[in-house]
């Protein structure tokens, strides 16, 4: 069994990243998913992966995007999202007076935890602008119920 | 105004603004705003004299009892007020929620479309 470190349940920067938050809302920062890397000409969407008992959860924030644009792969514990977010042609006549959405390809890849079965049906699902990703667990990595009898 | 603030810290929950283009086109201005999350249930849209109130309240996406290992999408609802004029119809603004983003249709009001005056050739 792999050994894991051991994680404090109190985070002590909870509250300095409340703040970071809430500076960077007064100056609407945060608000472009800009490419993140150096050399990265992607946007990057934002996402979250949670863990539950018996699978993790991915959660990738894709407005306005459809399901045929999006493309996943997995290659062994790396995970991929990416496509093509398409803009809308403009017509005559119509006046841009902001435009703060992007348009263009996106892709956002991370490295799943060790627990994850990447043999195992993975379920992706789009709603509301949020893909979600189920991604089972290993067998042996769910938790088991051990009876313990009182003699 | 200040009881509406009260009202949000003791909500205590993070509101930010959502990304927004504005368009018009002739007869009309749409307003396109990036809710990801946020079905149609939690959506409110209302008018109160010039503002135009949009909040979208935004579904859990975590579990009661799981943990993030890596959290960017902030846990926040969407509020915004934008001020319109005097040339919207108030009685005919559509609205269409399509993959998390959110159309505002704001149509003139009749009288404010330009009118072309022709020329009568004697």
């Amino acid at each position: 069994m792999a050994m894991v470190k051991y994680r404090n349940s109190v985070n002590p920067w909870k509250d300095f990243e409340r703040l970071r938050d809430e500076i960077n809302d007064l100056f609407n920062v945060g608000l472009d998913s800009e490419p993140r890397g150096l050399f990265e000409r992607h946007v990057s969407p934002a996402l979250d992966l949670t863990e539950e008992a018996d699978h993790f959860k991915v959660m990738c924030e894709l407005p306005g995007i459809e399901q045929k644009d999006i493309d996943i792969t997995i290659t062994g514990k790396v995970l991929t999202i990416k496509g093509e977010r398409k803009g809308e042609n403009r017509n005559e006549g119509e006046k841009v007076f902001k435009k703060e959405s992007w348009t263009g390809s996106f892709q956002r890849t991370i490295s799943l935890p060790q627990t994850v079965d990447p043999d195992r049906n993975i379920d992706a699902v789009l709603a509301n602008g949020i893909l979600t990703l189920t991604l089972p667990k290993k067998e042996e990595a769910k938790p088991k119920q051990i009876t313990v009898k009182v003699e | 105004m200040e009881t509406k603030d009260i009202e949000k810290r003791e909500e205590n929950k993070a509101s930010v603004r959502s990304r927004c283009d504005v368009i018009e086109k002739p007869g009309e201005i749409l307003l396109k705003l990036e809710m990801p999350g946020v079905s149609k249930e939690g959506l409110e849209i209302n008018i109160n004299g010039d503002q135009l109130e949009i909040r979208g309240k935004k579904d859990p996406l975590k579990g009661e009892d799981s943990r993030y290992l890596i959290h960017e999408i902030r846990d926040a609802d969407y509020h915004q007020l934008y001020t319109i004029d005097d040339t919207i119809d108030r009685n005919r603004i559509d609205a269409a929620l399509k993959n998390g983003v959110l159309t505002l249709k704001l149509s003139l009001k009749e009288s404010e479309k330009p009118r072309r005056i022709k020329i009568k050739a004697e």
